[in-house]
């Protein structure tokens, strides 16, 4: 379907595939578990049905915390036809801790002004405890109780209405919920299935183990297919992460033809599937192989392409992409059928100069891959700190341009006004463009990505803040972006004495591992004064993370490569 | 806590080493978040590779409660004598 097509609505896109017979399969307990999108259609309107007969009206908010992926996509499509605003929230992990897990989640309920909660029966109980300190929630709903009649609704939502807010991880500090249109969607969706995308066509099957509080795995995996009739299999994210073989045997029963996935998912099978695990795998129908949502290694796609390519992957199917939830999904593809394209460029260049100029000698390089290029209709801008454009190789802020532009933050009109002006998404990302193709090479902005999941600096820093030991206020973390790997997560912190060195490092390593799953790379305990803070008070996060790169220039050599 | 054999001790071991992504030596006193650099993604790896190693299911409730190499140990070895038990007649 590669024809352009006029803007849908959500609602409007089910009610269409509906209509074309096609569905998702839901992998449930290892079985296939298929449901036609007229299923899908019906059970979002006894959703809609329920919710209205609960009292939401237009306009409220309504969070929504399910694992379980049909009953998230139905509340989703069913909060979408009542024509309440959907707010896409994180269920907890299993293996975190839950307290700490509704601490931040009572912050993000009071940041998106939510009037209700769907959720399982085994949270809902802890949902109403956050009913205190949560004024404005007043309907803590379980999925399995949304069973009113089917009525189709009277009143569908617009274009330019809110289709769904995505809280893209918990917060203590200032959650950021990405609004956008049903417009928005349409337009990205449609851009990615285009003939400047994927060129979906009948026969293709998409194939996502992506959890559907992320961009790419609802976004890309779940209304990618539904928007033109395709048929979408949707496996549980911890089964891939236990089994990551099951994503390839999806593919393989399914003959799954599109899957996208962050980087550290083509790493996991490079490591993690022994060779009886590739028996019986055919990956030959994979079309397009979409990596993104964290930064490409062109060695993960090498490693990956040899070690499956005696069951039929192609390098020609690797389809690395650049793009971000403020931009719906995707901003750049490359052409379709082309291996990756990478560039080695020396990395004294691109740091001092802020220029992409091809390596010299093989020291002290990096090597970028190519994102590909902006869709029609969207654009992409490289500039400097004034907003200035810049030209070819010349390495700036990544701005985007375009119908799938976020409407904003919802509810962060300030936040909002920084991240777009006039037009123009600044998403805080640096690349450079060469021969209009674009390379990503770092990040300006102050988030620190892992395992294709965005942390904000500020609430670590606010977490190790409270522990014994450390100079309250005196606490920087940051993501160390190197071009071609993985964060290392810093966090800088002032000892005030009373802890030793050794046990105020693994009580900070801790802390942020039961916070927030993540493991920091290197606790850097600093003397008095490294931190700077502004006047008004607030930690200079720039200027303590160049001090700290001046502290490891002079160190030794083998610690400042290292990570 | 049962008594764990060097057999489960040695497997568990190099399961960490398996799993991690950093060389790593790790002793029955390593913690895995502090010590052994183990972030919640790898956390569920390791159950993985241990549930296919001493052919045991971990129930993912008593994972958050889990901090050091011993603790591992101590519940395979339990979860590994509850099997041997059902399949002895």
């Amino acid at each position: 379907m590669t024809k352009s097509r006029d803007p849908r609505t959500l609602p409007q896109a089910l009610a269409e595939a509906a209509h074309a017979g096609k569905g998702y399969c839901f992998v449930q307990n290892g079985v296939d578990v298929p449901r036609p999108y007229g299923e899908i259609e019906r059970a979002a309107f006894q959703v809609a049905r329920s919710l209205r007969d609960a009292g939401l009206r237009r306009g409220d908010v309504v969070a929504i915390v399910l694992a379980d992926a049909e009953q998230f996509l139905t509340t989703l499509f069913g909060a979408s036809i009542a024509g309440v605003i959907p707010a896409s929230l994180y269920p907890p992990s299993p293996t975190r801790d839950l307290q700490r897990y509704f601490e931040l989640t009572a912050n993000t309920l009071r940041a998106a002004d939510a009037r209700a909660v769907v959720t399982s029966s085994s949270l809902a109980p802890d949902f109403e405890a956050l009913r205190g300190t949560c004024r404005r929630l007043s309907l803590v709903l379980v999925r399995d109780a949304l069973d009113a009649a089917p009525i189709a609704p009277d009143r569908m939502p617009g274009l330019d209405d809110i289709a769904f807010v995505q809280y893209t991880s918990g917060s203590t500090s200032a959650p950021k919920g990405v609004a956008l249109t049903h417009r928005n969607v349409c337009a990205n969706v449609d851009a990615i299935n285009g003939p400047s995308g994927v060129a979906s066509s009948k026969g293709d099957v998409a194939v996502s183990w992506l959890p559907l509080n992320h961009d790419m795995g609802l976004v890309g995996m779940a209304l990618g297919p539904l928007y033109c009739g395709l048929p979408g299999v949707i496996l549980p994210p911890h089964l891939f992460v236990r089994r990551p073989a099951e994503w390839l045997r999806a593919m393989t029963r399914h003959r799954g033809t599109i899957s996208f996935a962050p980087n550290f998912a083509f790493d996991l099978c490079l490591r993690r599937l022994k060779d009886r695990d590739l028996d019986g795998l055919d990956l030959s129908p994979w079309r397009i192989a979409g990596c993104g949502a964290e930064p490409v290694h062109a060695q993960t796609l090498a490693a990956f392409t040899e070690k499956f390519a005696s069951v039929g992957f192609r390098a020609s199917s690797l389809f690395p992409s650049y793009g971000l939830a403020e931009h719906v999904l995707a901003a750049t593809f490359p052409p379709r059928g082309r291996p990756p394209v990478a560039e080695t460029v020396s990395l004294d260049d691109l740091n001092r100069l802020r220029l992409a100029r091809p390596a010299t000698d093989e020291h002290n390089t990096v090597t970028i891959v190519s994102c590909g290029r902006p869709f029609p209709g969207h654009a992409v801008r490289i500039v400097d700190e004034s907003g200035r454009p810049l030209g070819e190789r010349e390495v700036g802020e990544i701005t985007l341009n375009g119908p799938s532009v976020m409407l904003g933050y919802y509810r962060q009109e300030a936040l909002t006004a920084q991240t777009i002006r006039d037009g123009w998404l600044h998403t805080g990302d640096l690349g450079y463009l060469s021969g209009g193709e674009l390379f990503v090479c770092g990040r300006e902005k102050d988030i620190i990505i892992a395992n294709g999941r965005k942390y904000h600096p500020q609430d670590l820093e606010w977490a190790v803040d409270d522990l014994a030991g450390v100079r309250r206020g005196r606490v920087v973390a940051f993501g160390d972006a190197k071009p071609g790997r993985a964060d290392r997560v810093v966090i800088v912190v002032e000892p005030n004495g009373t802890v030793p060195g050794a046990a105020l490092t693994d009580s900070i390593r801790r802390q942020v591992s039961d916070l927030f799953g993540l493991y920091v790379d290197e606790v850097a305990l600093v003397p008095s004064g490294t931190v700077g803070r502004t006047t008004s008070g607030k930690v200079q996060r720039a200027a303590t993370r160049a001090r700290y790169h001046e502290l490891r220039a002079d160190g030794p050599a083998g610690e400042a490569a290292g990570g | 806590m049962p008594p764990a054999s060097a057999p489960i001790e040695n497997g568990v071991i190099d399961a960490l080493k398996t799993v991690s992504r950093r060389p790593i030596e790790p002793t029955l006193e390593s913690d895995l978040v502090a010590d052994l650099g183990f972030d919640s993604l790898q956390v569920l790896e390791l159950i993985a590779e241990l549930e296919d190693r001493f052919d045991i299911s971990i129930p993912l409730n008593d994972v958050p409660a889990t901090r050091t190499v011993a603790q591992v140990v101590a519940q395979v070895a339990e979860l590994v004598g509850s099997r041997t038990e059902r399949s002895t007649p």
